[in-house]
């Protein structure tokens, strides 16, 4: 009975923090890049019939899922970095940990609260690019896009992960530089891997065998060019791909947890 | 105040010479740029496709679409720049289209499924390079084997380039692709049929028009199998009228009289010689056909006949 009121107490906790990080993204203008997105789906969709001789569709998927994860990237990273440095610079967190708030149940609130604010950002600029396919008559891809977009959230889910585990123990720009990198290197592991065992190298090949494993494999969240050509994800790689991220996902909390916690804000 | 208002306007000022010298400079620079030779006006491409691949960040596609629209835009200016009144397009050499395979090729590395890409290399390179044509062609194949337009795009190609025997194989692969149309098989005999084998054409025309579920395949496979017939017809009378002008030193007046020796002739399709009211010997369409004396054959009316033309 204790234990199920003490789960419902942390629950209530983690959701109020996660509300108000929501909150706060909307404050601090995070969704404006919404209107940037939409004033470059809408210029494609006028401007590119010309340019891809009858391919606008195809070419429009590709621009909005690659600047559907780029502004994702930016905001996982520049507002994910910011979380709890912001807190601790202003001293409000000091406020927060008086109340019955544990530090970890701070921390995934604020990650949950980010990944809110990325879900809304994802979906409006899926129902953007959904109304541009429409309007150049590419309504069939329409619906092969969602499992792309799909796995483009579950990236920038990771992604946020990476920037607050950095933050809890590095500065702002540091954190901002380490998780572009690992998005970089990210989707690059597997060809990296691949390159290393072909140049026969055995210390190459371990070296990035551990990148491989140790870092996030973005890769298998790329679905955009394959939704460009009309086609959709399987249950495979979309469940395979939900469960991988959640497993990364609770690795890289559970670090960050851990460092947050031993963290002394005086 | 006043010290503002006075830094406000510097700070305008500034800002609006500085963006006029700008403006010049840029002008400037533009204009005195050293210009390259016409043989180096390509740029060669910086990055190939296939390596670009799996470092791309997962925007393969998008890089794809760049390179895609580069080459469209890379033809378009080609043209626009030429100063000839007319352009061949069956013939595009003259332009030195060179980047136009690579840049096509680096867009289907990117994006193996790109149809678009496929198609356009089959219809504009043959004018460039037919090897390239066909290269770019058969890797979409490769990549995309459940595509039979494809197959359509390559046995065209061979068949312009004449090598009948070739896209008759091309035909014959693609029409066993699922969703294939039943032209395919029609295609392959009217390849053979050019290419000179006429009794593959007469089997598959037959089939077609067996199974041809629609009218105007039926009709049309009809039309083809007695364009087979005339072709056997004319080889036919071009033996009589040799065997006639070596036994009298010329060539016949008329067709009609060389009929009484057809007579004995069998032909392929197992059928006899027409011959109409007049007595004028007759195209399966029931035409006559023409004497040219000079080459001493037969040919068919052009004006008349409802056999298809070339």
């Amino acid at each position: 009975m204790s234990s199920n009121k003490s789960e419902r107490h942390i629950l209530a906790v983690v959701f109020t923090i996660a509300k108000n990080t929501f909150r706060e993204a909307i404050r601090d203008k995070v969704l404006y890049n919404l209107v940037v997105f939409v004033l470059l789906i809408t210029a494609c969709a006028i401007l590119l019939g010309e340019l891809t001789d009858g391919q606008e569709a195809r070419t429009i998927v590709n621009i909005g899922l690659n600047s559907m994860l780029l502004f994702g990237v930016f905001i996982s990273i520049f507002t994910g970095v910011g979380l709890v440095s912001k807190e601790i610079e202003k001293r409000t967190v000091f406020a927060i940990f008086s109340k019955p708030v544990r530090r970890a149940e701070f921390l995934v609130g604020k990650y949950l609260g980010l990944c809110l604010t990325l879900l809304v950002n994802v979906a409006v600029m899926g129902a953007g690019i959904s109304l541009a396919l429409i309007y150049v008559k590419g309504g069939s891809l329409v619906y092969s896009i969602w499992g792309g977009i799909f796995l483009i959230y579950l990236e920038l889910a990771i992604l946020t992960a990476i920037a607050i585990l950095f933050s809890s123990f590095s500065s702002a720009a540091l954190s901002a530089l380490f998780t572009f990198l690992v998005f970089i290197i990210g989707h690059m592991s597997a060809s990296l891997r691949d390159l290393a065992s072909g140049i026969g190298s055995k210390t190459a090949t371990v070296f990035f065998d551990i990148l491989y494993y140790l870092l996030p494999n973005l890769a298998h969240f790329s679905f955009r060019t394959e939704s460009a050509n009309g086609m959709v994800p399987n249950s495979a790689m979309m469940g395979g791909g939900a469960l991988y991220a959640l497993v990364y996902i609770i690795i890289v909390l559970t670090i960050s947890v851990r460092i947050f916690g031993r963290k002394n804000f005086k | 105040m006043q010290l503002q208002r006075k830094n406000m306007m510097l700070t305008l000022g500034v800002a609006i010479l500085g963006f006029a010298a700008i403006f010049f400079l840029s002008s400037y620079i533009e204009n005195h740029r050293v210009s390259l030779p016409a043989s180096y006006e390509d740029d060669d491409l910086s990055f190939q496709g296939k390596r670009l691949k799996g470092f791309a960040l997962g925007a393969e596609g998008l890089l794809a679409d760049w390179y895609w629209m580069q080459s469209l835009q890379y033809i378009g200016n080609k043209v626009v720049r030429d100063n000839s009144d007319v352009i061949d397009l069956g013939d595009l050499r003259s332009l030195n289209p060179r980047l136009l395979f690579p840049l096509l090729d680096n867009a289907t590395d990117l994006d193996p499924k790109f149809m678009a890409a496929y198609s356009y290399g089959a219809t504009v390179l043959p004018a460039v390079d037919g090897a390239q044509a066909i290269k770019l062609t058969e890797k979409g194949i490769a990549n995309n084997p459940g595509q039979w337009r494809l197959y359509q795009n390559l046995g065209y190609i061979y068949w312009q380039s004449k090598d009948y025997e070739k896209a008759a194989e091309v035909y014959e692969t693609g029409s066993h692709v699922e969703g294939a149309p039943i032209f395919f098989r029609q295609m392959i005999a009217l390849m053979k049929t050019q290419g000179g084998d006429r009794n593959t054409a007469r089997q598959v025309y037959s089939q077609t028009l067996r199974e041809a579920p629609d009218q105007s395949t039926k009709f049309n496979a009809q039309l083809r199998l007695k364009e087979l017939d005339a072709l056997d017809e004319m080889d036919a009378i071009e033996a009589v009228l040799d065997k006639a002008r070596s036994a009298t030193g010329a060539c016949p007046q008329r067709l009609s009289e060389v009929i009484p020796h057809l007579r004995s002739v069998n032909l392929p399709s197992g059928k006899d010689f027409s011959v109409n009211a007049a007595g004028d010997l007759v195209d399966p369409t029931g035409v006559p056909y023409l004497l040219d004396r000079q080459n001493c054959k037969a040919e068919l009316d052009p004006d008349k006949t409802k056999l298809p033309k070339h």
